[in-house]
């Protein structure tokens, strides 16, 4: 390393440098500006996609192949999950720019108003008393009652539960990257709600370890009387599924 | 190693491109096909994670890029007390070097309980573990640096005066220096021999008779002024007379000084001074004028026989042998000729080495000259210089961002070159 100090002590040397790094940042800035229009028609795309789905279910409520649809989804709907869970966008700030709500752990704004189509956990009231917390995508907001309407996603034909703004808590719109933002995910032993795999339900939770790359999934241990140490094995739930835990200590 | 101390807290990063093929098959697969082929939907998403990836690496390099730029500009702008005082850029440095070195930070051990307190918990912490790796960087190479780097310094001092570019002033200086100097002429007068020194003397001499005389009668000192003034002019009047009574023939005798010695030497006594007969008929030949003899006294001389015969007698003295033909300004004059030619000998020195140094400065006032033209030359080709190395620089620009230069480019270039060389070529001619 002795020559390239040496080097960089002269002006002459130290300027160049600078040049460059400036021309290197400045390629580097266009990259970036490029990629992220690409990925943002992508975004387009998308959810051009999700308007036509929202309004093909719309008109499909109506129609009768409700059932074959019921039992066919199971395995569908658990690849749709996981696939949704995967194309989450990822975030990736420019400089300076810090991750904006819905974004990993980041909490939504409070007075956050979770739209049409945005995936939610829900704490619904079961027949039986028991309140659960499922995967549930808005259908609508009343402002004037202050409450949401949702669906649940797994089974489009039930009810539809109207639940006031504090039985809602929205899923993340964005990864975090914890290469950039890792003040953005959760971090190690903290109470999380998340999705048990390959079911619509969450449960708490707590974080074992967090994502180390972007296409990574927390690893969590949920809480399971069922085990001596009353938590399950390590489990992964992608980033999408993983909310912060607001409740107190069981109900 | 003491040029650390020089060198700002460069990571010189090694930025690996994403590797498309491997990591990005899909979206590399999407490239190569023509734009006719479309994109399928269910593409959407790997191409998707693709973009991602290439985003992230690209944004952690325009960050590390950003940090190091910073830190250049930072460094070249505040060099006095760096580092200690570094502390509002470590978390730039903090943040970008978790950034850059994801691996070696725990994220878990983090512990943050919000986006909030967590950034600053690492910060801290890195801010720590720098300003201690600065601290032990600096130290050491502070103390041999000082007295090493005068020496160059000073060669450089001493040799300027040599080496710089000359000035106005100094071939104002040099004209000055060729102008000819008032005082010469007084160095080649050749002063008026004066009064002889015997002369000075013997009318010393007798003013101090008189004055003493004139004491001894009146002492009254008053009186000695104007008698004194009148007895120099009686004294000189003395003085010729006495001299002409020495000297009689000088006066008297029209016949040239060498017939005079010549005759001296052959007469015995003074008394038979007009009695030439014995000498003359040795040469009664020769002479016309013999008839000129002081004997015949009551004729008037014809003095260009005198002279003649004067003539005559030298020159068959110098026939002898007996005369050298040099010349002789008089007879009390050896000893003033002496005195003369040291002093025309010397005069014609200081003619030469003036000339001389006349000559070797108006060589030095035109080599003088000579350089600030070529200085100036320098300068233009210097000019020059730039502007070429302008139209490089722009080229080179153009080339980078791939499209070709454009002709106003080229001609500029071309310009700039073409003005240079021909500079060059005054410079050399």
């Amino acid at each position: 390393m002795q020559t390239p100090k040496s080097q960089s002590s002269s002006p002459y040397y130290r300027t160049k440098l600078r040049g460059l790094y400036t021309t290197a940042k400045a390629d580097a800035e266009a990259e970036c500006g490029i990629l992220r229009r690409a990925l943002d028609k992508i975004a387009e795309i998308k959810s051009l996609l999700e308007e036509r789905r929202i309004a093909a279910r719309m008109a499909g409520v109506y129609s009768d192949t409700d059932p074959p649809r019921k039992t066919m989804r199971r395995g569908v709907l658990m690849t749709l999950l996981q696939q949704s869970a995967m194309t989450l966008p990822l975030w990736i700030g420019k400089p300076g720019e810090s991750p904006p709500p819905l974004c990993g752990a980041i909490p939504a704004s409070s007075d956050y108003v979770a739209k049409q189509g945005d995936k939610v956990a829900a704490r619904v009231k079961a027949v039986d008393g028991d309140e659960q917390w499922i995967l549930a995508e808005v259908v609508s907001y009343n402002h004037s009652t202050n409450k949401y309407e949702v669906d649940d996603i797994d089974e489009e034909g039930k009810e539809r539960h109207t639940l006031s703004r504090r039985r809602i808590i929205p899923l993340p719109q964005w990864k975090a990257n914890p290469e950039t933002d890792p003040e953005a995910l959760f971090s190690k032993d903290q109470l999380v709600l998340a999705l048990y795999p390959q079911t619509t339900c969450f449960y708490r939770a707590l974080i074992h370890t967090p994502p180390h790359r972007p296409q990574d999934d927390y690893s969590v241990l949920f809480e399971d009387t069922s085990y001596a140490d009353g938590y399950s094995p390590p489990l992964n739930v992608a980033q999408r599924y993983v909310v912060a835990c607001k409740e107190n200590k069981k109900k | 190693m003491s040029e650390l101390k020089d060198c700002p807290p460069l990571k010189y990063y090694d930025f690996k491109p994403v590797d498309h093929v491997k990591v990005c098959p899909r979206y590399t697969a999407v490239l190569s096909r023509s734009e006719d082929d479309g994109i399928g939907i269910e593409e959407l998403d790997t191409l998707q994670l693709e973009l991602e990836t290439l985003l992230s690496s690209a944004s952690r390099r325009l960050r590390a890029l950003e940090e190091q730029r910073q830190i250049l500009t930072d460094w070249q702008d505040k060099k006095g007390d760096k580092r200690f005082l570094k502390l509002g850029k470590d978390p730039d440095l903090a943040a970008s070097s978790r950034h850059s070195k994801p691996k070696k930070q725990k994220l878990d051990g983090k512990g943050s309980h919000g986006p909030g307190p967590g950034p600053g918990r690492p910060k801290s912490k890195n801010i720590q573990t720098k300003v201690q790796e600065f601290e032990f960087e600096v130290d050491p190479q502070d103390i041999p640096r000082n007295p090493k780097n005068d020496a160059p310094n000073r060669f450089w001092a001493s040799v300027e005066p040599y080496c710089a570019d000359i000035t106005n002033e100094e071939i104002r200086v040099l004209e000055e220096l060729l102008k000819p100097p008032e005082d010469e002429a007084e160095y080649y007068k050749i002063p008026a021999l004066g009064k002889h020194y015997s002369q000075r003397w013997a009318q010393e001499d007798l003013l101090e008779e008189q004055r003493e005389g004139a004491r001894a009668n009146d002492k009254k000192k008053s009186m000695i002024g104007p008698l004194s003034e009148l007895d120099a002019k009686d004294v000189d009047a003395l003085l010729k007379k006495s001299e002409s009574q020495h000297e009689p023939p000088e006066d008297g005798c029209p016949f040239g000084p060498l017939t005079q010695r010549l005759l001296q030497a052959l007469v015995e006594e003074n008394i038979i001074s007009p009695m030439e007969d014995s000498p003359i008929p040795d040469i009664p030949g020769k002479d016309d004028g013999a008839g000129t003899s002081p004997r015949s006294q009551g004729k008037a001389f014809s003095v260009p026989h005198t002279r003649s015969l004067e003539a005559r007698i030298r020159e068959e003295l110098v026939s002898q042998g007996l005369l050298d033909s040099d010349e002789r300004q008089g007879v009390g004059g050896e000893s003033e000729d002496e005195v003369l030619a040291e002093l025309q000998k010397r005069q014609a020195e200081l003619k030469a080495l003036t000339a001389h140094n006349r000559s070797r400065k108006q060589e030095l006032l035109k080599l003088a000259r000579d350089e600030m033209r070529k200085q100036e030359l320098r300068q233009r080709v210097r000019v020059a210089d730039n502007e070429v190395m302008e139209a490089f620089r722009r080229i080179m620009a153009a080339r980078q961002k791939k499209r070709t230069p454009t002709k106003k480019e080229k001609d500029q270039a071309w310009k700039a070159l073409k003005e240079r060389e021909s500079i060059l070529k005054l410079l050399d001619g």
